[in-house]
């Protein structure tokens, strides 16, 4: 950010700053916004334009409500909006630097056209008009050569925006929608919403003992949990934490155990065994409402702690300590769900026995328990009518010719309830990543030569770099639509900068958990660059693809006839707001609501008991919570978790565990200046006695090499890790010079990572990559 | 009405060394970034123990605001000087660079802006005083800082150190800070 002009004021800072920031400041916080909503700016004192424009962050994925401080038309500072209850009136380091964001000197300022070899860096600046053009005429040629609409893939992450961009694929045709979820939390939702049939919160605010495995929550921040955990727990509420790794959620549990990497499922069994054997478990509740108990009493009987301590080197008493304090405070005790859990190939089977070790002890949908999501149901556009193309073939992940096992790391595990020949369950829209580039590379079953890439950055976020690449070399067409030169972007055809979420209209997105809100976005300032948003692009895309006939020939005139009325005339070619308009006309009052305040609610308390009205139904085949599986069992998995070691690294060799810091975003906000100053590089973790043996000190260059990559890294030499693995944070050792605080400083981990899948949800098991290190 | 006595009462036990305050404080008050200067920061306090049997604690801290002033003192243009609710500011144009303060201050909570050629720290963001809180108190996930008027003992400020223990930082040099730590 440009200091210059600020100093000035700064030099006189009695004299003028604080009384011009105290006059805005009269009356309070929440004052000022609704000022803000009526008149939009106020003159301060010294004459600026001075206004509080309430909007939501995107600095990661909790969308918290901001308040932005805009002196004219420059955003001084993002505050907390005090009125979006979910994160609990804070805004933590990344949603305070995104202030940062829309002035970034490396942001992508215009439409760019490749003009050298991919990856060379060499661009020319074209127009809007061209680059609409140019992507549609991308997508006809595409079409007529492979006469298949799914040869062109749509990758995207989740944000407000990705919405216009699924309208993009949807107005195309494409199957081949490739989303974050199997980079991420898929295995946590299939295995939760096995047992429940759905994907639960927990209640940390009312829970008097909490268990997490590896949900490092401290730094990892997940809205309300990171705040209620420390600052709205009860008193006598205790923290037991299950990590490889002393992080500082372990720094603030009361116990921390360091488990062997890959056996938590063994931690959980027994903990379940412990319960049944002891009688612990809730008999009426079990009687009630679960299916298969009975099954699970026999499934669990060889899983004793003693054989646990065995696999997760916890000591069996301590097994026994966790279990009974847990049993002890059932109903609010909660085993923590977790969000990314792209561990192990295995790892669906692990979220089932945390499922099920909830639901024998009843800990479920009552206070301090875990609670089945409540959400605010938006109006949707219901009336949109995409046209039926002939030219479309299912998915290329799920319709693939080829085995997937040499996907699964050839252990125990592979015979243990893991399918070989596909994925079991994967979602429609979000694919499986890694099965999904294993594919387009085979071209099996067909070609996919397109991509088109929204705020995604897979060259960064999918394990082994050098797969990726390949992939990306052998398209024909690739465009990607994002705020920075992402690697990703680096080895595009066609950039089309986005908008920053500062400087742009967003939908409602409405945020489901134990407490309901709704948010959307308002544009704090204008776009500082030639900049649009995904909307406009989805609609600047769709126009142009409508003057290309041949685009249209392989569906119904009719069809177009009524694409064109229900969803491009309604909601492409409209301003956002009236999107918003519609999304929240349900509620009278809300939108304006929304503008004013940057929230919609009910109200803000908590949701508990939707599964224990009467005749509730479970989304499961029994309609009851499925401890056995029915499902599974039809389909060759295992219905109960079953459980098989993992492979151990070699002597010389440790394991790549990966996680978060609250600084950092994924990929995506290591080149933010005031982000990049906490961390400006990253350091491998290395047990402090296993680096004495190597001869490597704190400090010192290590290379870390695993069977896809090697990668140059500081070291950190510390107890905070167990001596059989090794940890770096993500988003370093970047490929674009487009990134310049990042650019080739420190290490990548998808250059170093292998590519394994657990084949029950398609989540890319991350964890299973092991590395030799030598000094540098 | 008793004049007001500002102060900050940390609860370092909710810290979660997330560095949202270290970030808010730039933004909120222009302090030069890519530097490592800072008016606030987070101390990992030393790791206890062997592995697996490990503790650590984060400290939060900044500028005291002492009450009996050793920046103040030492300073030959009067440029430092403390407002009539006790918090401890910088007239940057009286600053001449002698870096007295910086040696003077038991902390080590003062630091050269280049920009401003001058010594700079925390002003407890007296520009949002008393209707907004701090940036970093009104940015913290768990609310590890609570801002108040110690004069008042409605205050919430008040009402902590009523209820607490509480300790002060570096209470052998006689500074008298206006940050309360509870126990």
């Amino acid at each position: 950010m440009g200091k210059g002009q600020l100093s000035l004021s700064r030099r006189k800072f009695l004299q003028v700053s604080g009384a011009a920031a105290s006059s805005v400041a009269a009356g309070g916080l929440l004052n000022t916004v609704k000022a803000t909503a009526s008149e939009h700016s106020i003159t301060n004192s010294s004459g600026n334009k001075e206004k509080f424009v309430p909007s939501a962050c995107a600095m990661c994925v909790n969308k918290c409500g901001l308040v932005a401080h805009v002196v004219d038309g420059r955003i001084e500072k993002l505050n907390p909006n005090h009125k979006f209850f979910k994160s609990r009136s804070m805004l933590c380091a990344r949603g305070n630097a995104g202030a940062a964001e829309p002035y970034n000197p490396d942001r992508l300022k215009k439409p760019l056209l490749r003009v050298g070899k991919r990856g060379e860096g060499k661009w020319k600046e074209i127009s809007w008009e061209e680059a609409y053009k140019l992507a549609a005429e991308r997508l006809a040629e595409l079409k007529q050569k492979y006469k298949n609409r799914s040869s062109v893939a749509f990758v995207s992450t989740e944000g407000f925006q990705e919405e216009f961009f699924n309208m993009l694929s949807t107005s195309y045709g494409s199957t081949n929608t490739v989303r974050h979820p199997t980079l991420c939390l898929a295995s946590v939702i299939q295995g939760w919403s096995s047992v429940f049939g759905t994907y639960p919160d927990a209640d940390l605010t009312e829970a008097d003992f909490v268990l997490m495995l590896g949900a490092n929550r401290a730094e990892s921040f997940v809205t309300p949990d990171t705040i209620d955990f420390q600052k709205s727990m009860p008193k006598k509420q205790t923290l037991v934490y299950v990590d490889p790794r002393f992080t500082a959620t372990a720094a603030k549990s009361d116990k921390w155990y360091a488990i062997k990497p890959g056996t938590d499922l063994a931690f959980v069994l027994a903990l379940i065994n412990v319960i049944v054997t002891e009688n612990w478990y809730d008999e009426n509740f079990v009687n009630e409402n679960t299916h298969g108990f009975e099954d699970l009493i026999k499934h669990v009987k060889l899983y004793t702690p003693e054989w646990a301590e065995k696999e997760c080197e916890i000591p069996a008493d301590e097994i026994r300590w966790v279990a009974r304090q847990y049993a002890k405070y059932a109903p609010r005790s909660v085993i923590y769900p977790g969000r990314r859990t792209s561990w192990y190939v295995n790892d669906v089977y692990f979220r089932r026995a945390c499922a099920i070790l909830t639901a024998i002890t009843g800990c479920w949908d009552e206070p301090g328990g875990v609670i089945p999501k409540s959400s605010i149901p938006l109006a949707k556009h219901d009336g949109a009518l995409y046209p039926f193309y002939d030219m479309v073939k299912p998915r290329i992940d799920v319709s693939r010719e080829s085995s997937i096992n040499h996907l699964i790391p050839n252990d125990e595990r592979a015979k243990k309830g893991l399918p070989q020949d596909s994925c079991a369950y994967l979602s429609e829209k979000d694919g499986s990543w890694i099965v999904f580039r294993d594919s387009v590379l085979k071209s099996d079953p067909y070609p996919v030569k397109g991509m088109f890439i929204f705020k995604q950055n897979p060259v960064e976020a999918v394990p082994n770099r050098e797969k990726t690449l390949k992939m990306l070399q052998q398209m024909e067409f690739i465009c990607t639509i994002d705020i920075q030169m992402s690697d990703t972007a680096w080895y595009s055809d066609l950039i089309l900068p986005e908008s920053t979420y500062l400087e742009r209209w967003d939908p409602c997105h409405s945020l489901s958990g134990i407490w309901p809100i709704v948010v959307a976005r308002q544009p704090v300032i204008e776009p500082i660059f030639d900049t649009k948003s995904m909307k406009e692009i989805t609609a600047g895309i769709v126009n142009e693809m409508l003057k290309i006939p041949s685009l249209w020939d392989d569906c119904w005139e009719s069809d177009v006839k009524s694409f064109k009325e229900t969803v491009v005339k309604p909601i492409l070619n409209q301003p956002t707001e009236k999107f918003i308009e519609h999304q929240l006309s349900k509620y009278p009052g809300a939108y304006e609501m929304m503008l004013k305040e940057g929230v919609f609610y009910i109200d803000d308390t908590a949701k508990y008991g939707k599964t224990k009205k009467k005749d509730f139904r479970y989304k499961t085949k029994t309609g009851k919570i499925e401890i056995y599986n029915v499902r599974y069992e039809d389909d060759g998995l295992s219905p109960l978790p079953v459980y098989a070691s993992p492979s151990q690294p070699k002597p010389n060799e440790f394991r790549m565990i990966l996680g978060r810091h609250a600084w950092n975003t994924h990929s995506g906000t290591q080149n933010n200046e005031y982000l990049h100053e906490i961390e400006p590089e990253n350091a491998v973790w290395i047990n402090d006695k296993r680096a004495f043996e190597l001869g490597i000190m704190d400090g010192d260059y290590v290379y870390v090499k695993s069977s896809v990559g090697e990668q140059k890294i500081k070291a950190k030499v510390t107890r905070k890790i167990r001596p059989d693995c090794i940890f770096y944070t993500h988003g370093f050792g970047r490929l674009s010079k487009g990134l310049s605080l990042v650019y080739k400083t420190g290490a990548s981990q998808s250059a170093i990572l292998e590519d394994y899948v657990d084949s029950i949800s398609g989540n890319a098991a991350m964890h299973e990559t092991f590395v030799e290190i030598r000094k540098a | 009405m008793a004049k007001k006595r500002y102060a900050i009462v940390l609860d370092a036990s909710k810290c979660l060394n997330c560095k949202a305050c270290t970030v808010a404080c730039k933004l909120e008050n222009d302090v030069p970034v890519g530097q490592e200067t800072y008016r606030i920061w987070v101390t990992e306090n030393r790791l206890h123990g062997n592995f697996p049997n490990l503790t650590q604690t984060f400290q939060p801290s900044q500028c005291q605001h002492c009450e009996n002033t050793p920046c103040a003192s030492v300073c030959p243009t009067n440029a430092t000087y403390k407002t009539e609710e006790g918090v401890v500011l910088v007239d940057y144009d009286k600053c001449v660079l002698c870096k007295a303060c910086m040696t003077a201050c038991p902390y080590d909570a003062r630091f050269v802006d280049e920009h401003l050629a001058a010594v700079e720290k925390c002003t407890m963001c007296y520009h949002r005083l008393p209707d907004r809180d701090p940036a970093c108190v009104e940015t913290c996930p768990t609310k590890v800082r609570v801002f108040g008027d110690i004069n008042d003992p409605e205050s919430k400020a008040s009402k902590l150190l009523a209820k607490n223990s509480y300790y002060r930082l570096k209470p052998s040099v006689n500074t008298r800070p206006r940050l309360f730590y509870v126990d």
